[in-house]
């Protein structure tokens, strides 16, 4: 957390290391953005952790409905595009800041297409074992 | 120091208010998730209070910094001046894939 001390204008505005590091160079944006671009991250981790939730539901409530190895299945795919989706909504939050900071344009989000892509899969596996059954 | 006292922001878009909200639901879903991983239990016994105990501290780290988060956002807002809470992204992003993780290994394990 980056609580800001309380410094006259005129003095430069502190910074973390880590900010430093990975947010090198530019100048501070807008807060409001700053804020925007951190809620915009928590959005994509609450879609990670419903997809993590997802997979532990498959393979802890559907022991009946799916065959060992669709469960199996079915819950890895889940959690690992939960993990996926958590990793790139940090480095997302990342190029988004570094974009701001730099005033250039935002890069595109490469974590939809991996999410529709992905939704898309589970749910055409569902579909051939529902239909397979 | 940081200021003990508020800083009144002039934001009528409620940013703080929202961003520390957004925080708040994302610490809901971690103890949501945490609670589902406790039916794994009868299926695969202890291991499985280690996920229960990394999205339970992740819930807790942001209940504990909130009321710091909302100071801090408020005082940006004031002065027109926030650092981005890089760590906070971090973290949050490094429990949910160590959630992730730990969860295929349980289910391969099994």
């Amino acid at each position: 957390m980056n609580v800001p001390s309380d410094q006259s204008p005129e003095q430069p505005f502190r910074r973390s290391r880590l900010a430093e590091r990975l947010l090198p160079g530019g100048s501070e944006p807008d807060p409001r953005f700053t804020l925007a671009n951190e809620r915009t991250f928590l959005a994509w981790i609450r879609t990670a952790m419903a997809l993590l939730a997802g997979g532990i539901a498959i393979e802890a409530f559907t022991a009946d409905l799916f065959i060992e190895p669709v469960r199996q299945g079915i819950a890895i795919l889940l959690l690992g595009l939960g993990m996926l989706l958590s990793a790139g909504a940090a480095v997302r939050w990342l190029r988004v800041e570094r974009s701001m900071r730099n005033k250039a344009p935002l890069p595109l989000p490469l974590i939809i297409p991996l999410l529709a892509g992905a939704g898309a899969l589970a749910a055409a596996v569902v579909l051939v074992v529902i239909l397979l059954d | 120091m940081p200021a003990r006292t508020l800083s009144p922001h002039q934001d009528p878009g409620l940013q703080p208010e929202r961003t520390t909200l957004a925080w708040g639901r994302t610490m809901m879903a971690l103890i949501t998730v945490s609670a589902i991983f406790l039916r794994w239990l009868p299926l695969h016994g202890l291991p499985i209070l280690a996920l229960f105990a990394v999205a339970v501290t992740a819930a807790g780290a942001i209940y504990f910094t909130q009321r710091r988060r909302y100071r801090a956002s408020s005082h940006g807002i004031a002065t027109e001046r926030l650092g981005a809470d890089v760590a906070a992204v971090l973290w949050t992003s490094l429990a949910c894939v160590t959630l992730g993780g730990l969860g295929i290994a349980v289910v391969l394990a099994s």
